[in-house]
């Protein structure tokens, strides 16, 4: 009973539901709360949680995964903390990430920071400079903030070695 | 005194310093010495997030196990360091294959993952380990006649069931510290909205239009300043009023919740870095009440 559908379901959705974080997108009943709840939706009128769903239970799998659209959603929750039927688009679209990295589209500025972060351990090396050192000296705090990057390269080798550059 | 190990995270220690000082002094005022880990990385959010589930647990997984190696519970002053260290724990503690998989890379440093490390973000420790009574009880100068909006930031009250900090739809622990502190607390429209933040590397125009709004909506509803509990907000918050076409005499000051607390617990601003605030702080500072 609670694994009803009420939607059509394609190919593409289910390939979706095989990744975490989009197991329940048959759930979704088009409502459209998730649009009226989110601020992305309230200043970009492409942007329509409800209907890229909808573009995934209709099986539009090449226009989803190229779109910048799953993108620009900002994991804030609001339309997960209001969908009456338990469904996240903000983990649809997390799932949808998944997918489209692996078939190597990925906006370019996810990808420089996601290589930056594994070769420095951190996102902003190339920030830290000498006035920020003394700021903190200043402020009475350790300015080295001694960053490992051991453990990203050894993450990037196990897990992302030639998928976040493709 | 109470130990908690800080996770400094990536912008803190960069662009906000002061709000690290600022809580290092207002917890150690309150009896909860902060330590700071060291040789920690990146907790993946956002970005290593969006690409690889078991690479961002790895990342999480690892400052947990740096803290659990000096049997510390971690502190967190961001909503993508404790969304993202919470989210990894919850994964971590539910997933036998992928704590395996995260303590083989672990075991080369001789770290262990076990989940015995709790992820308390600013505003528990505040609520839940320190308590409102005591604060209370620590103010010395006291706010009067000051309006503020509370931001409570996304990640840090979202999603609820991990993360467990303050109701979702109607948060109350930075309207309570407000008070307590004697200012008044005002509500606003879309006060559990986001900031825009996680928006800027994707679409800067559309990030910015979306801290305008809160700020314009903080305004609309009395507000005369912005108390926030997480650094990107707090950033996000403060730039969107610098923009070209921004009015800068309707410009608010934009201040972490220790910043805050801290004039009114007795701490010199020096110590809390208010001057180097980029939101003038004059109109909070200036309610400041002789001591009590
Ligand atoms: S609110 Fe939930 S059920 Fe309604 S359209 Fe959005 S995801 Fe589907
Ligand atoms: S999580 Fe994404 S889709 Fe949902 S409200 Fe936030 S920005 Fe919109």
């Amino acid at each position: 009973m609670n694994n009803e559908t009420h939607t059509p379901s394609s190919d593409f959705a289910k390939e979706i539901a095989l990744i975490p974080g989009g197991e329940v997108i048959n759930k979704c009943i088009q409502c459209g709360i998730c649009t009226a709840s989110c601020v992305v939706a309230c200043v970009d009128d492409q942007y329509r949680p409800r209907r890229l769903i909808q573009k995934i239970l209709i099986g539009k799998r090449d226009e989803v995964l190229k779109s910048d659209q799953p993108w620009l959603c900002m994991t804030c929750r609001m339309c997960e903390e209001r969908c009456q039927e338990g469904v996240s688009p903000a983990e649809i679209f997390h799932a949808v990430r998944i997918l489209a990295v692996k078939e190597g589209h990925i906006p370019k500025v996810f990808q420089i920071t996601v290589e930056k972060v594994l070769c420095d351990g951190w996102m902003l090396a190339d920030a830290y400079t000498d006035f920020n050192e003394d700021e903190r000296e200043d402020l009475g705090l350790n300015p080295a903030l001694a960053w490992n990057d051991t453990f990203t390269k050894k993450v990037k080798k196990k897990y992302l070695a030639g998928e976040e550059s493709a | 005194m109470k130990e908690i190990m800080l996770y400094r995270g990536c912008t803190t220690p960069v662009r906000l310093p002061a709000y690290e000082a600022a809580t290092i002094a207002v917890l150690g005022k309150l009896g909860v010495k902060v330590v700071e880990m060291d040789d920690a990385n990146c907790c993946g959010a956002q970005y290593v997030e969006s690409v690889s589930r078991m690479a961002f647990a790895a990342m999480s997984g690892r400052i947990l196990a740096l803290a659990e190696k000096e049997s510390q519970d971690i502190l967190a002053l961001c909503g993508a360091c404790s969304g993202s260290l919470k989210i990894n724990k919850h994964f971590l503690d539910n997933d036998e294959k992928a704590r395996k998989e995260v303590n083989e890379l672990l075991s080369e440093e001789g770290l262990k993952y076990t989940g015995k490390t709790r992820v308390r973000h600013l505003l528990q420790v505040l609520n839940e380990d320190i308590g409102f009574e005591a604060i209370e009880k620590a103010i010395k100068k006291p706010y009067k006649g000051l309006k503020l909006a509370a931001h409570y930031g996304c990640h840090v009250t979202r999603p609820y069931e991990i993360v467990q900090v303050d109701d979702p739809e109607n948060p109350t622990i930075i309207d309570r510290l407000i008070e307590i502190a004697g200012a008044e607390a005002v509500d606003y429209v879309g006060k559990t909205r986001c900031c825009g933040g996680p928006l800027l590397a994707m679409d800067e125009s559309l990030a910015t239009h979306i801290g305008q709004d809160k700020i314009r909506d903080a305004i609309a509803a009395g507000a005369q300043g912005m108390v926030t509990a997480c650094v990107f907000c707090d950033i996000q918050l403060t730039q969107v009023q610098f923009g070209e076409d921004t009015d800068s005499s309707k410009m608010i000051p934009v201040i972490p919740i220790v910043q805050f607390l801290g004039p009114a617990l007795g701490i010199k601003e020096d110590v809390l870095g208010i001057e180097l605030n980029k939101t003038s702080p004059d109109i909070i500072l200036s309610a400041l009440q002789e001591a009590k």
